[in-house]
This record gives structure tokens, C-alpha cells and sequence, in this order.
């Protein structure tokens, strides 16, 4: 537990190096309404990452995200579009990106057909009925659906007490979801089954049961995400968030959560997401294109993983053993 | 019943039958489908993915997984396509090409074996960072001043089939025999079973490991150079997207994802299968945006019925073993009596 | 000299200050079967890892027919013909045998199967070499295990604890391919912690204790009594401590109802099990491993389906109810394999110690208090060795983890608990505290299944004991008829005559 204290620690740590880097590079970088908003630009990231901290704890991973992501947006833009009250529309949609995760989750529990391949095969089959609702309504894949009304729009454009709304959300999300794993007895669930779904299972726990839900939370997760891209670009989109695999998966891996399972926290997610977006962001006035700054986010999550791998009081045992064992 | 379970137990087989059952079924909708020349099509326009899924079994059988071939093929295709522009020759073009890919693939073996970094993690960086550099590279801009005689090359026919496919044979071909019959082949597929046996008996099981993923790297070079001469030019989201594709084909083709298991014949198989089901929507007369949701729900299918059948499979080994066990019991007692 | 096939000399060797091995002499000869037996963390296994080249000694000297060696990895040790079958035998699943035994090696395919073929005919052994890994039963594994060493021209062979997961009759077709090897003029070292086995089949024994050896020499110079002194860290009388066992009533049960009650059960393993447990009452089942008491308890839990039969709890059917529901209803299973099945490693213990009862708390979030104090409670009462229910239970001793593992069981307030080998690779103390404890549970009115392969155990805590043998019942024995005789007897089925060999 302390050591995951020390990781979040160290990413806050880091995240104010970063801000003062880039601070220290361009004064413009620390203008505070700038930096607020620019939060938006990446915070359906951290939306759907969250949620995916759950299903990467309980040992697995979820890489049909993305597709959700567009499905929802899509969903909401064709039932809306087909004159479904737009709130209406978007409860549809959220149902069904849980719906999504059901599916991911019954197969994984119920097959033993690894979660990458299955998440992989639905990540086709979503993304392709994202495009089958979008083509079918003759909705053209580039501009989307849009034209949503006002409040819709307003939903993530629009302030609360001086905030943007998508920041709230996110924050809230982070709240919730930490609550969620840390305090209830769901959570505590949720990690008894990633470290050790056998024993878990002898305990009595109802383990397929808690796999399912976890893959509900994170397929909901993407529901969330797409509904937050939708309203931000006012626009329904079949391939918002093709790209969002890899940077949630990274957000959920840098902010402490063991790919193994077992082991992570919602803030750490939480954390990292923003880390991830303040470097793009940083990079961007340095003039770096938004694609260029992968490099560093690559080198940003080996690193990370690097530095979480080594135990500093295993280094010494491990000149003792390298001594040893030497490898061929 | 028993020929059936004979043809699921060699996924080579099984993927064959349906390859052949799909063309046949598009070929009674649409007889255009089945002629020599768009067969050909198929084939050729399969052949990157199929290159990038025999490289990606080497990794597989390792029972590791490499995500940045997408990214790899991608720097690689920009890296032939700047060279090329500036006026190097093809074939000193080609060689920094290969390099390329042999020092990606290095970066992560590297990570994986000697880092002990996870490999979906490793990869996953060596994505972004590869994808990086190929925009930092092109600046961002497409690159389309191929020269012609690198271009032609696509066209250049040997006894009937175009120089691209040839590659992707020989490649194919040569992985299949290095795995099938060499020692060294058969290490893949001991580090992937079990690595603590593999060690015990000598087998240098890091080094086997790096040596995977350099060769995933190169192949999604030779896959990025391919396409170049296929295309003509590089755009800036040249390969992404890939990798999951190519883990797809793997799959499909029987190479499991817990290592020691599958072939790179079934890989390569996967892969036509996957473009198969792509090239045929046109003759189907089914808009091309069905293809990802036919893919990924023939995918989940077999995929799960595999799962199924194996388990089944297992199940009834373990009962033949209980018999035998019991007869050899009895045998036993009778020897020592 | 010249039959001399290992020597080690004062071997030394430590971790991270502590000295595991403090200077160790062992001498191999040709054709010998030398014993090695030890508590766990007596060095045993480091000592064969130094001599398989998995690890280096800090000191010392290794002598491989008369050249001084210095192994790097496990492949310098086969390139002198060291060669180790490990514990659980680490085959290729996905492989052939053929593959199995041939991997890795240079010789042509031609030479390899003719090498087979030779020590298969020598050995009387019958094996499909098609077969592939995932097949094998755990003995074949080891068959292959051997070969593996044969092929690669082994003059030493390592056999650590290889009969732990064997049954009777496979048993014995090891010790008889040992004695064929053996003649040959291979030197075998014997790692176990059966001391019957020592009589039956080696030549020398070393006790070793923690990191020197104890005693050594022939085995006809040695008897049962002076092998267990050479054992003990004082001189204890038995392995186990003897318990002050307030004699419950002979007939116990006999009045009441029954708690729990199987009726003609079977399953995976198992056939036609039939017993009632009464409250109060230790219910002992012996039988050697893979007799199906593992199998018989796990499907009683509804961890595994049963084909046929009924399971009344409380006079209650419960074969309709989901593991959940009959652990709320008062059943638990204590399972046998404690890595496996039983710890959350990362985690701490009182996360371990209320996984069982997460349902019991009601409250949509964790009392956080109350499960603190449920811990501390728990470690208090089984005199856990900790620093806190905030330790991690990883890094706890086997015994103290197995604690915990009983305890989070006992959380559930069960009224009829079943224990698979309790006291499986923990050491004396712990044992004694464990014994302890299952007597006083059995005091409180629990009903006690006992599984153990542990007969002296058995003996000792049971009021009756039920024997199974190759997944039948094959008798109940009572209280007054209950001695290590009349159970090894039953549990070994009809081959008696077996033990004269």
C-alpha cells in the first residue's frame, strides 16, 4: 500500500517538474485558463481509462474501448437524428456501451479464450457495427452527425462554478471510482480476484460474476468517453476514439496498475492521465505536433514501468544472485 | 465425428477448409470472385499482413506479444520512402530499410528479455515512439515522389506472380522450415511451452526471446518496403492500426497466445483468411463498412469455438489417461508381485 | 577411488547474509542411491542447485570423477552428466515426447531415437513417444524426466521428492527403474522426507539440518529412531508434538443427529462414497494420494460437479447449492494447496482472513474497523507470527500462513469443516499449534473432516477414519481399531505383501 502511496507521490512530483518545465520553456504554458482548457482536449482519456482500471486489475485488459467510444457517439447521433429526445438517446446509448462490456466480460469469464483476443475480436465487431449504424443511416464517416442542440452541446462546453464541465466529470468519475474499488466491498473483490481468481473462487467469492462487471464498467467507461467526445465536437462520429486505445491502456499502466493484475489505483489512473496530457499539451506550444509527442509518451511509459520494476532494496540482492545466476 | 476432430487439431487444415468454403460461397453469389486474376488480388493485397503475421509468431510462440509492428512498418515505409526521394539507391534504400526493423525489434527484445518489462508494455511504448519519429521524420507530410523503378517493381512477374508475393512466399516458406525442422526453430516453441524447462535444459531462452522480436521487427520492415512498392507512396498513418490486425491473423490461424503453440503456415493462412473476408464484400455487393463487423464477429466465433473444442478435447484425454492409468496401475502390481 | 563419481567440499553459500549452507562434504559413488533428508529451509535444495549449476557456492570445492568443475548454468552440469529431475517436472505441454526428451540436443534425429528406443527396453518401459506433454500423468512426466537425463548421458541423477504426487503402484515402478539405473552404475542422490523410503531404496543418507549435515554414513547403520534425532533440532520424541487429548465419549454421535451426510456420492475419482459426520467428531480419510479424497472433498464444497449420490447438511440437500450457499449454510473446505488455492499473496492478512465473509458485512462499503478487529483477533488466537493484519501475507513463514489460511475459513463460523492436509510443508511448531487448534474446533462441537496423508496425524487426531483407495471406500475404522498398521493397510488396498520388497 505504501508503495502505491510513493508512485502516486511520484507522479504529482513529476507532473509539477512538468509544469515547471514547460513553464520555464514558454511563460504562456502557465496561463491558468489555458491550462484548465486545455484539459479538455484529453480528458475523455482519463474518462475511459478509469473505468479500465478495474477490468486491468482483475488481470485483464480491454481493448474494444475505442470502439465503444465511437459506438455510443454514433448511437446517440442516429437515434437522435431519427428524432429521439437527445437525452433519450444518450441513456440508450450508455446502456448499450454496458451492453458492450457485458459481452466482453460474459466471454472472458465463461471461455477461457484470453481477454486480448476476445476484447480484440468485439474491438472489429463494434467499431464495424459503429460503421454499419453510420453507413446505414447514410451518415458520412468524416463530418458525423451534428447539429445537436444546445444543451446537448453545452453539456461538455458549457462551465459549472467557473469549471469546465468535462473536468468536472472527470474528477467526479476519479472520485467515484476510487471510492468504488478502495472503500466497498465490490472493489475489495475486484483485487482479491486479480490477485488470485483461484483462491478467490475457494473463498467463495463469485469470481465470473465480478469479471463481468468490471468489463461493464470499463465498457461504460467508453460510453462515458463518447458521450463527452460527441457533445465537446457536437458531432457524432462512428471513429471517435479508433485512436484512444493505446493512450488509455498507457494512462492506466503509468498510473501504477500492474498489467499482471492485482495491483493499481483510479488515482494513479487519474494522475497519469493528466500527466500524459499536459506533456502533449507542453510539447504542442513547443511547437510539436500532437503525433510527435508520442515519442516521449512512449519513452515516458518504459520508463515508468522500468523505475516501478525495480525495487530499490532488491538491488542488492540482485548483484548477490546476478553473481549466481548469470544468465546465458 | 472423428474426421472432424482431426481436421480442428491441425488449425492449418480447418483454416484452409474455411478459406475454401467462404470463396466458394462468395464464388456462387458472384462467379467474378473466383476467377485466377482476383484471386491473385486477394493474395497479393494479403501479403503485408501475412509478412507481419509470420513475423508476429516467432513472438507468439515465445509467449510474448508485439504490439508496435504497426508502428515499425510505418518508420519503415518512411524511412524507404525519404531515402528514395533524396536519391539513394534502392538497394542501400532497402538495407537501412531492414536495419530499421532489426533495431525496433532489437529495442524491445532488449526490454523484454534483459528489462524484464512486460512485453505488451514494452511494445506499447515502442509504438508511440516509433510513430513519433516517423512524423518527426516526414514532418508530417506525405511522401509521394517514389521513384518509378522502385514502383514498377510491383508489376515485375516471375513465372506469373508479381515480385511482392514472391517475397511474402519465400518469406513464409522459410519461417515454416527454420520452425518445422531446425533445432534452433524448435526452441521458439520450448521458450513458449514452458521457460523454466527451457532454461533447465540449456536453451538460452533471453536470447531466443530478443531474437523473436528482431525478427517481428524485420518482417514489418520487408512489410513497409512492400508497401512502398505497392503504393507508391507513404502516408503519414502508413501500418497504424496494424498490429491488432496481424495479432487477429495469428490468431485466427491457430497460433496461441499462451506461446508453444500454432504455426507460422497457419498465421500466414489467417491473414489471407482476414483479406478474404475484405476483398469479397465488393462481390457480395455488401458496403465495404460491414467488413470490420463480419471480421471481429467471425473472429470471436472461432476463436470460441476453438476454446470450446479444446476444452472438450482435454476433457476427453483426461478420461483416456484415467483408463490407461488404471490398466497401467494393474500392470504394475502384477510386475512386482 | 576410481567408482567415485561426485565429491563436494565444504560448500558454503548464503543469501543476503544468511547462511543457508555452512560447509558441506558429500561423496557419490558408482551404482549408489544416496539419501538426502532435511526439514524444510535445511539447505536441501540449495545444496542440489549448486551441484545442478543453478546456483554458485560463496565456497568450496566440486569434484566430477576426479576434475574439479565449476558449473556456470544447468547445461554445464549436463555436459558432466548431472542431471535433475525437479519436484514437479517441468515438461513441454505443447510437445511430443519424442521433442521433450530430444530438445536441445546436437545428435542427428536417427541416433536420438535409437537412444530411446535402447533405454525404453532396458528400463521395460511402455511409452507412445507421439504423446503429447499435456497428456502425461505426473509419473510419466517424470519418466520423461529421466529420459531426458538418460539421453544426456547422466551418470548423476537428482531425484527431488519424487513420489510426493505419486501413487502407490507408480511408486513402485520408480524405486524398481531406480534399482536398474543404479546397476548400471549410476549414482543417484534421493531427496525425501518419507524416511520409509530410506530403508527401502538408498544405500547412504545425509541428514542435513539447518546448513550442515548432521549425520551420515550406510544405510544398515542407521534406524528410524536415529534417523528422526539427526532430524530434530532437540531432541523431540515425535515428529509431532503428542497432544492432551480429553477423550470425548468413545460412541460420540452415536445419539444425535449427523451434521453432515454423503450418501453414495460419486464423481471425477470417486465412486459410491458413503459416510455421516456427527458434531464433535474428527472424521480422518487416508488413502496415498491420487486415491480420490482431494477429488471427494472438493465436489462435497461444490467446487467440482458430482455425478450421482446426495450431500445432506443438516439434514438439508445441499447438492442444488452454489459454493457460495454452502459456505453461508456452514461448510467449508480448507484447500490442500496453499499457494495455489488459498493465499492472496499481494495482499495483506486481513484482506486474506475476511475474503471468505465479504458478504457478511452487509454494508456497501467495508467496516473498516470491525475488519481490523476481526483480524487482530484471528492472529491473536492462532498465534500468528506477524508484524499487524496490515502485513503482507507473502512474506509470512508456510505455517503462519497456513493459519491464516485456516482461519479465514473458520471466520465463516462453519459447522462442518473439511481439512486437506493441514499441515503440508510447515514445520514443527506450527504443527503443534495446528493440532491444537483442530482439537479444540472439535471441542466447540465442529464437525472435522481430517485429509491427510500423514498417517501418524491421522492416528492422532481422529475418532474414525475412513479409507479410500483408487476412488473407493474400501473400510471405516473406529477409534479403538485406529493404529498406523490397519490404516496403511487399508489405504495401500489389498497389496500388503508389496511391503516385503
Amino acid at each position: 500500500m505504501k508503495l502505491l502511496f510513493r508512485w502516486e507521490g511520484a507522479l504529482v512530483i513529476f507532473l509539477i517538474l512538468e509544469l515547471i518545465f514547460f513553464g520555464l520553456m514558454n511563460p504562456d504554458f502557465l496561463n491558468l485558463t489555458n491550462l484548465i482548457f486545455s484539459m479538455n482536449d484529453y480528458v475523455y482519456i482519463g474518462l475511459a481509462a478509469i473505468p479500465m482500471t478495474y477490468v486491468i486489475i482483475t488481470g485483464g485488459i480491454d481493448v474494444s474501448v475505442g470502439s465503444t467510444i465511437g459506438l455510443t457517439s454514433i448511437i446517440i447521433g442516429v437515434l437522435w437524428m431519427n428524432g429521439l429526445n437527445v437525452w433519450l438517446a444518450v441513456l440508450i446509448a450508455l446502456l448499450i456501451s454496458a451492453c458492450a462490456g457485458a459481452v466482453n466480460g460474459t466471454v472472458v469469464a465463461t471461455t477461457n479464450v484470453q481477454p486480448l483476443v476476445v476484447t480484440l475480436g468485439t474491438m472489429f465487431l463494434f467499431s464495424g457495427i459503429a460503421l454499419v449504424i453510420s453507413g446505414g443511416s447514410s451518415a458520412s464517416g468524416y463530418e458525423g452527425i451534428s447539429g445537436f442542440p444546445d444543451a446537448f452541446v453545452q453539456l461538455a462546453n458549457g462551465e459549472t462554478f467557473g469549471l469546465p464541465n468535462p473536468i468536472l466529470f472527470f474528477f467526479g468519475i476519479m472520485i467515484f471510482f476510487a471510492v468504488m474499488l478502495n472503500l466497498t466491498r465490490f472493489g475489495r473483490q475486484v483485487f482479491l480476484v486479480g490477485i488470485n481468481p483461484k483462491s478467490a473462487r475457494y473463498s467463495g467469492i463469485r469470481v465470473k460474476s465480478i469479471i463481468i462487471w468490471s468489463y461493464i464498467i470499463a465498457g461504460l467507461g467508453g460510453g462515458v468517453s463518447g458521450l463527452i467526445l460527441t457533445s465537446y465536437f457536437s458531432s457524432a462520429r462512428s471513429d471517435l476514439g479508433t485512436e484512444a486505445v493505446l493512450p488509455v491502456i498507457t494512462a492506466v499502466v503509468l498510473g501504477g496498475t500492474s498489467i499482471t493484475g492485482g495491483k493499481g489505483t483510479v488515482v494513479g489512473t487519474g494522475i497519469a492521465s493528466i500527466v500524459i496530457g499536459m506533456m502533449q499539451y507542453g510539447l504542442q506550444m513547443m511547437s510539436m505536433t500532437s503525433q510527435e509527442t508520442s515519442v516521449v509518451i512512449g519513452f515516458l511509459l518504459i520508463i515508468a514501468v522500468l523505475l516501478r520494476l525495480t525495487n530499490w532494496g532488491l538491488l542488492k540482492k540482485f548483484h548477490t544472485k546476478k553473481a549466481a545466476v548469470k544468465e546465458p | 465425428m472423428n474426421l472432424l476432430s482431426k481436421i480442428m487439431k491441425q488449425r492449418e487444415i480447418s483454416i484452409v477448409v474455411l478459406i475454401v468454403v467462404f470463396i466458394a460461397i462468395v464464388g456462387m453469389v458472384n462467379s467474378k470472385f473466383v476467377t485466377g486474376k482476383s484471386l491473385l488480388l486477394l493474395v497479393e493485397s494479403a501479403i503485408i499482413l501475412l509478412i507481419l503475421a509470420v513475423g508476429q509468431s516467432f513472438v507468439l510462440l515465445t509467449r510474448e506479444i508485439d504490439v508496435s509492428v504497426g508502428a515499425t512498418m510505418g518508420l519503415s515505409a518512411a524511412v524507404c520512402g525519404l531515402l528514395l526521394t533524396s536519391g539513394v539507391s534502392g538497394w542501400v534504400s532497402a538495407l537501412a530499410v531492414l536495419a530499421v526493423g532489426v533495431l525496433a525489434g532489437l529495442f524491445n527484445g532488449l526490454g523484454v528479455a534483459y528489462l524484464r518489462i512486460p512485453a505488451i508494455i514494452m511494445t506499447l511504448g515502442t509504438l508511440g515512439i516509433l510513430r513519433g519519429f516517423m512524423i518527426i521524420l516526414t514532418g508530417g507530410k506525405w511522401i509521394e515522389d517514389i521513384p518509378n523503378y522502385f514502383k514498377k517493381l510491383s508489376g515485375t512477374d516471375f513465372i506469373g506472380l508479381p515480385l511482392p508475393v514472391w517475397i511474402g512466399l519465400v518469406i513464409l516458406v522459410a519461417a515454416y522450415l527454420v520452425l518445422r525442422l531446425t533445432k534452433f526453430g524448435r526452441y521458439f516453441y520450448a521458450v513458449g511451452d514452458n521457460a523454466d524447462g527451457a532454461r533447465l535444459i540449456g536453451i538460452p531462452v533471453s536470447k531466443v526471446r530478443v531474437l523473436a522480436f528482431v525478427l517481428s521487427g524485420l518482417s514489418a520492415s520487408v512489410a513497409g518496403l512492400i508497401f512502398v512498392i505497392n503504393i507508391g507512396f507513404v502516408p503519414n498513418q502508413t501500418g497504424s492500426g496494424m498490429e491488432l490486425q496481424v495479432i487477429a491473423a495469428a490468431v485466427l490461424g491457430g497460433v496461441s497466445l499462451n506461446g508453444g503453440l500454432g504455426t507460422v503456415l497457419g498465421a500466414g493462412l489467417g491473414a489471407i483468411f482476414l483479406t478474404a473476408i475484405n476483398s469479397s464484400l465488393i462481390y457480395l455487393k455488401i458496403p465495404a463498412y460491414w467488413n470490420n463487423a463480419i471480421s471481429g464477429f467471425l473472429l470471436l466465433v472461432i476463436v470460441i469455438s476453438d476454446s470450446r473444442f479444446q476444452s472438450f478435447l482435454a476433457n476427453s484425454q483426461f478420461k483416456k489417461k484415467e483408463t490407461a492409468e488404471a490398466e497401467g496401475g494393474g500392470q504394475g502390481d502384477e510386475a512386482t508381485l | 577411488m576410481d567408482d567415485q563419481l561426485l565429491h563436494i567440499r565444504q560448500i558454503y553459500k548464503q543469501f543476503a547474509g544468511n547462511p543457508v549452507l555452512k560447509g558441506v562434504d558429500l561423496t557419490l559413488y558408482k551404482g549408489e542411491v544416496f539419501a538426502i533428508v532435511g526439514g524444510n529451509g535445511a539447505g536441501k535444495s540449495t545444496l542440489m542447485k549448486i551441484i545442478t549449476g543453478l546456483y554458485r557456492p560463496d565456497q568450496g570445492q566440486m569434484v566430477v570423477e576426479g576434475s574439479e568443475v565449476l558449473f556456470h548454468q544447468p547445461s554445464d552440469a549436463h555436459k558432466h552428466g548431472i542431471y535433475l529431475v525437479p519436484q514437479e517436472p517441468l515438461i513441454f505441454p505443447n510437445m511430443t515426447i519424442r521433442e521433450n526428451v530430444t530438445i536441445g540436443l546436437h545428435e542427428n534425429k536417427a541416433e536420438c531415437a535409437r537412444r530411446i528406443q535402447h533405454y525404453l527396453s532396458v528400463l521395460g518401459w511402455n511409452l507412445d513417444l507421439n504423446r503429447r506433454g499435456l497428456s502425461l500423468s505426473i509419473a510419466e512426466q517424470q519418466l520423461v524426466e529421466l529420459l531426458r537425463g538418460l539421453i544426456r548421458n547422466a551418470k548423476i541423477l537428482i531425484l527431488d521428492e519424487p513420489t510426493s504426487t505419486l501413487t502407490f503402484s507408480e511408486i513402485n515402478s520408480l524405486f524398481s527403474t531406480i534399482k536398474k539405473l543404479t546397476s548400471e552404475g549410476l549414482g543417484v542422490f534421493y531427496i525425501t522426507h518419507r524416511l520409509t523410503e530410506i530403508f527401502e531404496l538408498a544405500d547412504t543418507v545425509a541428514v542435513l539440518r539447518d546448513g550442515v549435515i548432521s549425520a551420515k554414513g550406510p544405510v544398515r547403520d542407521f534406524t528410524y529412531e536415529k534417523l528422526l534425532e539427526g532430524l530434530m533440532p532437540e531432541k523431540i520424541e515425535v515428529l509431532a508434538p503428542q497432544l492432551e487429548r480429553t477423550e470425548a465419549k468413545p460412541s460420540a454421535g452415536q445419539h444425535r443427529e449427523p451434521i453432515l451426510s454423503v450418501k453414495n456420492l460419486s464423481g471425477y475419482r470417486f465412486q459410491n462414497i458413503s459416510f455421516d459426520l456427527y458434531p464433535g467428531e474428527i472424521l480422518g480419510i487416508a488413502g496415498v494420494v491420487g486415491a480420490g479424497r482431494t477429488e471427494l472433498a472438493t465436489s462435497i464444497f461444490g467446487l467440482e460437479p458430482s455425478n450421482s449420490g446426495e450431500i445432506f447438511l443438516d439434514r438439508e440437500s445441499i447438492k442444488k447449492y452454489s459454493l457460495r450457499e454452502r459456505i453461508n449454510r456452514g461448510l467449508v473446505y480448507v484447500p490442500e494447496d496453499r499457494h495455489q488455492h488459498g493465499l492472496f499473496s499481494i495482499a495483506s492478512l486481513k484482506m486474506n482472513i475476511t475474503s471468505t465473509i465479504l458478504p457478511k458485512f452487509r454494508s456497501l462499503f467495508i467496516p473498516f474497523k470491525k475488519e481490523q478487529d476481526i483480524a487482530a483477533q484471528a492472529i491473536n488466537s492462532l498465534k500468528v507470527v506477524t508484524t499487524g493484519p496490515s502485513q503482507f501475507i507473502s512474506n509470512l513463514s508456510g505455517g503462519n500462513q497456513q493459519k491464516i489460511v485456516l482461519s479465514k475459513y473458520l471466520e465463516t463460523g462453519p459447522k462442518v469443516i473439511i481439512l486437506d492436509e493441514p499441515t503440508r510443508g510447515i514445520d514443527a511448531g506450527a504443527r503443534g499449534d495446528i493440532y491444537k487448534m483442530i482439537d479444540d474446533l472439535k471441542h466447540t462441537g465442529l464437525a472435522v473432516i481430517l485429509i491427510s496423508s500423514d498417517t501418524e496425524e491421522i492416528v492422532q487426531l481422529s475418532d474414525r477414519v475412513l479409507v479410500m483407495h483408487e476412488g473407493r471406500m474400501t473400510t471405516t475404522i473406529a477409534k479403538e481399531d485406529l493404529t498406523i498398521d490397519s490404516i496403511t493397510t487399508a489405504a495401500f488396498g489389498i497389496q500388503k505383501e508389496l511391503k516385503t520388497l
